[in-house]
């Protein structure tokens, strides 16, 4: 494991409604490591994500990528998206382009691909997540896990440095969890660096090389994946058994 | 089941076209099967017994009787307008060929150098003729004792005081008419386009240009009417005038026109000759009767007559057939007059000659087949005018729709655009930009208050004094932005005034303007709009002009393709080489309805537009920027490809909307399907005939929009994008 992808400082988020959703959080995601952030919903997992690719704005704190600052006025933002990967909740495919197309999308008017080489690319990258068989289907007519594979291509297809997964499986039927979590684990153990934001407790234990555990807007507790299974504090546990009891 | 999915669409897609072929068939088949309208025509011209049989050759008005002289010395009086005549004893027996009465004289003038006068109704023919070998070809009276006669080789004589003294202008053209309209100005014309003009009662003469067209031709006749009209014929058939222009200051008798003919009947038929270059005949007088109505006669029996100056000429039917020639006609009011021709024949009307219709008077309106066969030409006319201006208002409209509705949503707040900079920086700026803002409204201060508006008249002051008002608008924002930039600090903090707290930096200033523009335009009566865009603005004129600029026959000749049509369509024929035939920019009372239909459409298309963009999960916008895309390009790519979907049935409604308000552009002036349905009710009367196949019209256009809209719709269906009902 070499060299901090991101490094987080001091991360505040305080919305215009008032509501400080993030105080103060501080983090590094090194190469190849995935990193699994938990906590109950408000929390403030999804806000540490967007913040990273700045969908939403920090009110306070560095993010740091590859040394490079994402949050000053100044930074190429949009050169800097296309270098975070990001996967979301409820998918987000781009409803009147066909699959391929999706993928394709950000190849041709980002990396000012040609037709055929983003075709290419794009091909290679389904055939990871096992789309091959579906490249001409429009996502209205894909089923959920499919759908969240075709996002997981289309953000892995811009190469990136860093992949974020916002709570990927959790809008997903029980039965398609399965196909996705697989497509995530796959790319972990291919080094990818990723930061997934979730509810899968077994998933962060089986995947992640490191669990950070929120609680109201600050890191309650992080470590290795072990610590869910000997949470330190009371909060994690408590966090954890609540778990548990729904399951 | 993706099968089925595609073939639905077809299938709808197929009854669709099934049904506009067959409503395309009936409307062919109503057009096809109305039957001819059979009409019949008299002449409007009586055939009055003359007492003579010599070759009348020309008549005038002397004395409140009509006098008529021919050949062998023959001169005939009538003291009834021109019913009875009667033969009065006459002092010459050579042919008199020309006469001209005004100032309480008559003179005549005929072969051998033969002129005389008569000062008075009783007085007696006083022989003033010229030498016996003098060939005097037009004569006019200058006063009372005084004329002016031309004759071959450009020779003009003076009469003056019983003398005649001949003026020599060194000019080969034979001179063919003459014609005074007081003791001063005259105009003579001649062979080879000769046009000369006196303003001296004849002592001297200046040459006057003929129009291009008519400088080889033979200018036989002329008639100085007023002193804002002159008209001359030729003998190949066409008619010049001279007017006066206020506008220049031109006098009459300096610029001379050709008239282009619209359109020439021939005798007895509603049929006409669609801009003939000529009237094909060989002309030999004119009668003026008012600014615009003259009759003229022709060799062969020609009698016709034009009451707008000539564009339209009617030949009359000659109750003598045509081997009997006329050589002149006399009205004694606008109606009544003679003309009179060979072997001693005189025709005699009361209604200007105009032939009168037989049978039925009127087409038979109340028949609907006749009905249809006598308008159609106009409703498809309209028709066509209507489709032009739906087609370019629906481009410009969605063309502003889109970027009225992408402003609106924009999300550049006055926030978005300085936080990249130094506070300090943003401060320095807003110095120029303040004091911008105040000197605007400084400077627009004196053109508002010389108005001398009170209270609430200052509503008005747009009109007023525009740029003053848009100055003091400008002015408003600058100082607002200024202010607000001197006051960064760099944390865009809302400003709390009590229990009401705003936040300036939200501001977006896209979205202000298009908020203006839709509020203005929505909040407006359309019908104004139309009157103020072409009658205040003047916006067709200003578009016409520079835009023929661009697209002129010059710079168009040899290059000219299908898109610079749209524009400006010329005659490349031979006959009316170089003549703007169409495009937008051939009216402009096309460009404002253009205009007008589609900034009110396009206002009204924003807010279906924006609905539609708000209609897109913002997740989607933040999909596309996390792959890396700008705003733009997602609004592009991702958001407006959806909306436009979303949008495409709201849009119908607006579509619709338009081409029915373009019935709107008949108040000014435009000849669409509503305008040529009230110049037909004001022809025929048939009000249900008329409104009700300007109904079906506008039906058929709109019906076929919506169904290619319903088409669009199936077509452009993304499975799982929004509810539909259907598949």
């Amino acid at each position: 494991m070499s060299g901090k992808v991101l490094e987080i400082n001091d991360l505040h988020m305080v919305y215009s409604g008032g509501v400080h959703a993030v105080r103060g959080i501080s983090f590094n995601v090194n190469e190849g490591e995935s990193v699994a952030i938990i906590g109950s919903s408000g929390s403030g997992k999804s806000t540490v994500l967007r913040c990273i690719n700045r969908l939403i704005e920090p009110t306070g704190g560095e993010i740091y990528l590859k040394g490079e600052q994402v949050n000053t006025p100044h930074t190429d933002i949009n050169n800097l998206r296309s270098r975070i990967g990001m996967v979301f909740q409820s998918f987000e495919l781009f409803a009147h382009l066909k699959v391929l197309d999706n993928v394709t999308l950000g190849l041709r008017q980002v990396r000012k691909m040609s037709k055929r080489e983003a075709e290419e690319q794009a091909l290679a990258v389904l055939e990871r997540v096992d789309m091959l068989d579906r490249i001409d289907a429009y996502p209205g007519n894909l089923s959920g896990g499919q759908k969240q594979r075709v996002a997981i291509a289309r953000a892995l297809a811009m190469k990136p440095e860093v992949l974020l997964f916002d709570e990927p499986t959790s809008a997903l039927d029980p039965e398609l969890i399965g196909s996705v979590l697989k497509t995530i684990r796959g790319l972990a153990d291919e080094g990818m660096t990723m930061v997934v934001v979730t509810h899968e407790i077994s998933f962060a234990r089986d995947v992640a090389d490191r669990v950070i555990y929120m609680d109201q807007g600050v890191v309650a507790e992080t470590g290795p994946s072990s610590i869910i299974d000997n949470p330190e504090t009371e909060r994690l546990k408590k966090f954890l058994s609540s778990i548990n009891e729904e399951n | 089941m993706h099968e089925a999915e595609s073939g639905l669409p077809k299938a709808a897609e197929g009854q669709g076209v099934a049904r506009v072929v067959a409503i395309t068939a009936v409307i062919l088949l109503v057009a096809g099967s109305t039957p001819g309208q059979a009409s019949g025509f008299t002449s409007g011209w009586e055939v009055v017994e003359s007492g003579t049989s010599e070759d009348l050759l020309t008549a005038a008005n002397f004395g409140g009787q009509v006098w008529a002289f021919g050949t062998g010395g023959v001169i005939l009086n009538s003291i009834d307008n021109g019913i009875s005549w009667e033969n009065t004893d006459s002092p010459t027996t050579s042919d008199i060929r020309y006469s001209d009465s005004d100032f309480g004289s008559l003179i005549i003038s005929g072969d051998s150098g033969l002129v005389l006068l008569k000062s008075g109704v009783d007085a007696e023919w006083t022989d003033i003729s010229l030498p016996g070998d003098s060939q005097v070809n037009g004569i006019s009276l200058t006063g009372g004792q005084s004329a002016i006669a031309v004759g071959n080789n450009g020779t003009i004589w003076e009469l003056e005081e019983g003398e005649w003294t001949e003026i020599s202008l060194s000019i080969e053209s034979d001179l063919l008419g003459v014609s005074f309209i007081d003791e001063n100005l005259g105009i003579v014309v001649g062979s080879d386009g000769t046009i000369l003009f006196s303003d001296d009662g004849g002592e001297n003469w200046e040459y006057r240009e003929a129009p291009e067209g008519a400088s080889d031709s033979n200018i036989v006749s002329v008639e100085f009417y007023s002193s804002t009209r002159i008209y001359a014929i030729t003998d190949d058939g066409s008619i010049l005038i001279s007017m006066s222009n206020v506008v220049t200051g031109t006098d009459v008798g300096y610029v001379w026109t050709l008239v282009e003919f619209e359109r020439h009947y021939p005798p007895g038929t509603n049929e006409y000759i669609l801009g003939p270059e000529n009237l094909d005949v060989e002309l030999t007088s004119v009668e003026v009767v008012s600014t615009s109505k003259l009759l003229m006669t022709g060799a062969g029996g020609y009698l016709s007559m034009s009451i707008n100056g000539g564009t339209i000429v009617s030949q009359q039917i000659n109750p003598l057939g045509n081997e009997t020639s006329f050589n002149g006609i006399v009205m004694v009011t606008g109606f009544t007059g003679i003309a009179i021709g060979d072997g001693g024949s005189i025709l005699w009307t009361d209604n200007a000659g105009a032939d009168d219709q037989v049978g039925f008077v009127v087409p038979e309106y109340g028949n609907f087949g006749v009905f249809v066969d006598e308008t159609k030409e106009m409703f498809l006319s309209g028709f066509i005018a209507t489709l032009k201006i739906v087609a370019f208002g629906i481009v410009l409209g969605f063309f502003l729709g889109v970027t009225l509705a992408m402003c609106k949503t924009s999300p550049t707040s006055l926030r978005y655009i300085v936080e990249r900079y130094e506070p300090r920086n943003v401060r320095i700026v807003g110095i120029p930009i303040l004091g911008a803002g105040i000197f605007q409204i400084y400077s627009a201060i004196p053109g508002t208050t010389d108005l001398g508006l009170q209270g609430i008249e200052y509503i008005f002051l747009p009109v007023g004094a525009p740029e003053s008002f848009l100055r003091i608008l400008l002015g408003i924002a600058l100082t607002f932005v200024g202010l607000l930039f001197l006051s960064n600090d760099g944390e865009f903090a809302k400003i709390r005034i009590k229990s009401i707290s705003l936040n300036p930096w939200r501001v977006r200033p896209l979205n202000t303007i298009a908020t203006v523009y839709t509020d203005f335009f929505r909040n407006t009566p359309l019908i104004v709009q139309f009157l103020f865009i072409h009658f205040g603005v003047r916006l067709g004129a200003l578009i016409q002009g520079p835009g023929l600029d661009i697209f002129s026959f010059e710079n168009l000749e040899g290059n000219h393709n299908f898109l610079t049509d749209i524009f400006a369509r010329y005659d490349y024929s031979e006959s009316n080489y170089g003549t703007l035939v169409g495009g937008v920019l051939y009216d402009s009372a096309f460009i404002s309805a253009i205009c007008a239909l589609g900034f009110n459409s396009g206002a009204y298309q924003c807010e279906t537009i924006r609905g539609a963009i708000q209609a897109i999960p913002s997740a989607q916008m933040e999909a596309g920027r996390s792959i890396g895309l700008t705003y733009l390009q997602t609004m592009r790519r991702v958001i407006m490809p959806q909306a436009i979907r979303i949008c495409i049935p709201p849009m119908g409604n607006e579509m619709v909307n338009l081409v029915l308000n373009s019935s709107l552009a008949m108040i000014i002036g435009y000849a669409e399907l509503t305008r040529q349905g009230k110049l037909i009710v004001a022809s025929t009367f048939q009000y249900a005939y008329a409104w009700g196949m300007v109904l079906i019209s506008y039906f058929v256009v709109t019906w076929t929009l919506a169904l290619f809209l319903r088409w669009m719709e199936e077509k452009t269906r993304i499975p799982g994008l929004g509810m539909t009902g259907g598949n």
